[in-house]
C-alpha cells in the first residue's frame, strides 16, 4: 500500500479582487476520502484544481506526496487521477482515441476494457464523442479518472448528467477504489458527500 | 516521451482533419490570394522584390490562421485542462510545435508552386529559393507557435497575437523577402549568411520557448 499524502495549509483563492476563499487546511492520508461542499461560486472546484495542482494558490501551500515523492505536474496523471465539469475529452476523437491518448502503460489495455464495459460504453467505444449524449460524455469523463489506477482520485460533481443507474455504478466504483487510496469529491450532492468521511464546506465562513 | 509526443500529433492531426476548419481556410486563402494576385497583375511580369513581398504576404497570412488555432482550439473547446491533466508541458510544445512545422511547410509547398505558375515567377537560384521557403516557414512557425500559447489564456486573442506578433515576425519577413527577391534576380548572388540567420532565429525562440512553456502553459 502507498503512503500518501495531501496537506492543505491555509490556502486561499481569489479571482481578481474578489476572495473565494481563505485560510482552508486539511490533511489527507492513505485510506481517507473527503468532500467539498459549499454553494455555487463558493469555490469548490477552485480548491479541487488548487489541490491538484492545476491552479495557483494565492497564499498558502499544498503538499502532495506518493511515499514521500512530490506529485508535480510531470508525474501526476500517473498519481492522480481528476475529471470535473472543466476537463473535457477531445470532441472529434472516437471514445477510444481519447483513451488511447490518456492511458500511460500499455498493460492497461484490459483495464480500458473493463472500464468501458463498467460504465457501458464498450458498444459505443468507436463514436466520435461529439455524438455522445451529455450522461455518456460524463462516463467517459470518469472512465479518464480511473484509467491509470490512480492512488488519488479527485471528482468534480462526479454524478452530474447520469442516470440513476450509471451513478450507482459510480458510486459502487469509487466505494471500491476508497481503501488504500484518498479520495476527495466537490459536490453539493447528499448522496456523493455521504462517499467521503471527512468534509470541507466552504461559504460566506471562509471569506 | 517519443512515444507520448507520437500520440499528441496524431491526436491533432485527427482533430484537425476532422474539424478541417484551419486547412480549409488555409488553402482557400492561399489558392483565392494566389489567383486574384495573378488576375490583378493582368499578366505583367512583376519586378521581384514586389513578387516576393506579394509571396511571403500570401504565404504568412495562409498559415497565420491555423498556426495560431493550435493552442486557441484547446481553450475555446475547453479541452486545455484535459491536455494539462493528461501531459507534461514539454510534450505538449513539442508535439504543438511539430504539428505547425509539418502544417506551414506543407501551406509553403502547395503556395510555392501555384504562385510560380500563376504568377510567372521562376526563381533563377532554386536551391536558395526552396532554403530560404523552408527555414523561412520554420521560423513563422516556431513564432507562432509560442505565441498561440501565450494568447490563448488571454480575452481578444486575435488583436492581441497580431500585436505581439509583428515585432517577431517582421525581421523574418524581412529577410525571408530579400533572401527570395535575390533567389529571382537572374543577376544576383545570393549569401547563405541571412538563410543561417533564419535558422539561428528559429534555435533562438525553439529553446526560450521551451524552457520557458511551463509557466506560459500552466498559468
Amino acid at each position: 500500500m502507498d503512503n500518501l499524502l495531501i496537506h492543505a495549509e491555509n490556502v486561499s483563492a481569489r479571482f481578481g479582487n474578489v476572495t473565494v476563499f481563505k485560510n482552508i487546511s486539511f490533511r489527507l492520508e492513505t485510506g481517507s476520502s473527503m468532500a467539498i461542499t459549499g454553494p455555487n461560486g463558493s469555490g469548490k472546484s477552485t480548491l479541487l484544481q488548487i489541490v491538484a495542482g492545476l491552479q495557483r494558490t494565492v497564499s498558502g501551500t499544498v503538499t502532495r506526496r506518493v511515499n514521500d515523492a512530490e506529485i508535480t505536474v510531470e508525474n501526476f496523471s500517473a498519481h492522480a487521477g481528476y475529471t470535473g465539469p472543466l476537463v473535457n475529452p477531445y470532441d472529434m476523437l472516437t471514445a477510444a482515441e481519447n483513451l488511447a491518448f490518456t492511458v500511460k502503460d500499455s498493460a492497461a489495455k484490459e483495464r480500458v476494457i473493463h472500464l468501458l464495459d463498467y460504465f457501458d460504453l464498450y458498444k459505443e467505444r468507436n463514436k466520435i464523442v461529439k455524438h455522445f449524449s451529455s450522461g455518456m460524455k460524463q462516463r467517459l469523463k470518469l472512465i479518464h479518472a480511473f484509467i491509470n489506477d490512480p492512488v488519488i482520485i479527485m471528482l468534480d460533481e462526479p454524478g452530474s448528467n447520469l442516470d440513476s443507474t450509471g451513478k450507482d455504478k459510480l458510486f459502487a466504483k469509487i466505494e471500491e477504489l476508497k481503501a488504500g487510496r484518498i479520495v476527495i469529491i466537490a459536490s453539493n450532492e447528499q448522496d456523493e458527500i455521504n462517499l467521503c468521511g471527512e468534509r470541507v464546506e466552504l461559504g460566506k465562513q471562509n471569506i | 516521451m517519443e512515444n507520448r509526443i507520437y500520440k499528441h500529433l496524431k491526436k491533432d492531426i485527427l482533430v484537425e482533419f476532422r474539424n478541417r476548419s484551419a486547412v480549409n481556410i488555409s488553402f482557400a486563402f492561399a489558392g483565392i490570394t494566389t489567383i486574384a494576385v495573378s488576375l490583378a497583375s493582368g499578366g505583367i511580369r512583376l519586378d521581384a522584390n514586389i513578387q516576393s513581398i506579394l509571396f511571403w504576404i500570401i504565404i504568412f497570412f495562409s498559415g497565420m490562421s491555423g498556426l495560431a488555432h493550435t493552442f486557441i482550439r484547446e481553450e475555446e473547446e475547453r479541452t486545455a485542462l484535459f491536455l494539462a491533466i493528461h501531459s507534461i508541458p514539454e510534450e505538449v510544445y513539442i508535439s504543438k510545435l511539430l504539428f505547425n512545422l509539418v502544417f506551414f511547410i506543407f501551406i509553403a509547398l502547395v503556395v510555392s508552386p501555384l504562385y510560380i505558375f500563376f504568377m510567372h515567377a521562376i526563381p533563377v537560384h532554386f536551391t536558395h529559393f526552396c532554403l530560404t521557403v523552408l527555414f523561412g516557414s520554420i521560423a513563422i512557425a516556431s513564432v507562432s507557435t509560442i505565441l498561440g500559447a501565450i494568447v490563448s489564456k488571454a480575452e481578444n486573442r486575435g488583436t492581441l497575437f497580431t500585436v505581439i506578433s509583428f515585432p517577431l515576425m517582421l525581421p523574418v519577413l524581412w529577410i525571408a523577402i530579400m533572401n527570395t527577391t535575390a533567389s529571382l534576380e537572374p543577376g544576383a548572388a545570393p549569401g547563405f549568411q541571412s538563410i543561417l540567420f533564419l535558422l539561428a532565429f528559429s534555435g533562438v525562440i525553439i529553446s526560450a520557448s521551451y524552457l520557458s512553456f511551463k509557466f506560459i502553459w500552466m498559468e
